[in-house]
């Protein structure tokens, strides 16, 4: 797993040095455990998220970069958006079906940020009381439904934990 | 909500054009393990890969053979080996790692065994006209035609209003037989 460390540290270094707005990393921190990243996130200006500030947690698994990292909001202040539950998992396709090993921490950081910013609403996915009840700790176990809206630009989401059932959201 | 697919989000090719990356060794990172490509291969978009890291992504993903970078079609056979000069070894990359050989899938066993021709097992009368060992395979699979029979067709529609037909059709011919038999 020599590769996947050195891959790691490479894109620690990509990220302290040149980190998407509104992204802090603090590699002192990191450095000790290499496999599990705390990133600070701050909600962009002229956003609906202005001025909060989120943590957003990264694990990478042994299978790393074939398979995509955990990656969910923890701490205290998780942002009420319609695809981030209120345990802070996220609806979000490159964390799953649409990862590819070109992506890195970084590129995911620029997707949350930009998924953050171009929410219009604030408020919780509508299954969020049952999801948070019944999903697994690991946001990777659920199986996300990714709705492809106007032409794939724009997605919307419902996730299924363990059986498949055509959700109320449309 | 505009959620940023994957598309957007990932397009952005590490250590590439970077106007503070001056450093020409970057160029020449796989785009998988951020490395200097080993056993490089270049896909057909122009993206730059380790022959290993891409095997082990096609391995990964088998049913969707995407390239990581810029999601465009991509093979084993749709990559072309680079070899610069001064390494000594020419030998073609994907050479190296040869496939891992496809499964072997065998039919299932022919279900009841025994004598082939005369089974009246359930809901299949199978008959065979043949003397001696050889017609008897021959007949037994001509007229087999139980096996993988489609199910009824739905009630209303023409095909099972058809089938009904046939059958009241055949009932009488079967009616009628067993009445000549009795008269003859």
């Amino acid at each position: 797993m020599a590769s996947m460390e050195k891959r790691l540290q490479k894109e620690l270094l990509a990220l302290t040095k040149d980190p998407p707005a509104g992204v802090k990393v603090d590699s002192q921190r990191i450095c000790t455990n290499l496999s599990e990243w705390t990133v600070d996130l701050e909600g962009a200006p002229e956003s609906i998220y202005e001025g909060e500030k989120f943590q957003l947690m990264f694990k990478f698994g042994s299978r790393y970069p074939f398979e995509s990292p955990q990656v969910m909001f923890i701490g205290e202040h998780i942002p009420v958006h319609p695809h981030v539950y209120s345990n802070g998992h996220i609806c979000l396709s490159i964390l799953t079906y649409d990862w590819s090993p070109a992506l890195s921490a970084q590129s995911v950081c620029l997707s949350v940020v930009s998924m953050l910013s171009s929410c219009k609403e604030k408020k919780r996915p509508p299954d969020n009381a049952f999801y948070v009840k019944t999903c697994s700790k690991n946001p990777k176990k659920t199986r996300w439904w990714y709705h492809v809206l106007l032409n794939k630009v724009e997605r919307n989401s419902v996730n299924m934990y363990e059986e498949e059932r055509p959700c109320d959201m449309k | 909500m505009a959620t940023p697919t994957g598309a957007e989000g990932g397009t952005t090719p590490p250590g590439g054009a970077d106007s503070a990356d001056t450093d020409a060794g970057t160029f020449y990172e796989c785009n998988i393990c951020l490395d200097t490509a080993r056993d490089p291969v270049v896909s057909m978009c122009g993206h730059l890969f380790c022959w290993p890291c891409l095997h082990q992504w096609l391995e990964t993903r088998p049913q969707k053979q995407m390239c990581p970078v810029c999601k465009a079609g991509i093979g084993k056979d749709k990559v072309i080996p680079v070899y610069g000069r001064g390494s000594n070894n020419q030998q073609d990359p994907r050479e190296k790692l040869p496939p891992r050989p496809a499964g072997q899938r065998s039919e299932p066993e022919n279900q009841g065994g025994g004598f082939p021709g005369f089974g009246f097992g359930d809901g299949g009368f199978h008959m065979s006209f043949g003397i001696g060992a050889f017609p008897f395979g021959i007949f037994a699979s001509t007229f087999n035609f139980n096996d993988g029979r489609p199910g009824p067709a739905p009630p209303g529609s023409p095909q099972n209003r058809e089938e009904q037909f046939l059958s009241k059709v055949f009932l009488w011919v079967a009616i009628l037989f067993i009445f000549y038999l009795l008269i003859a």
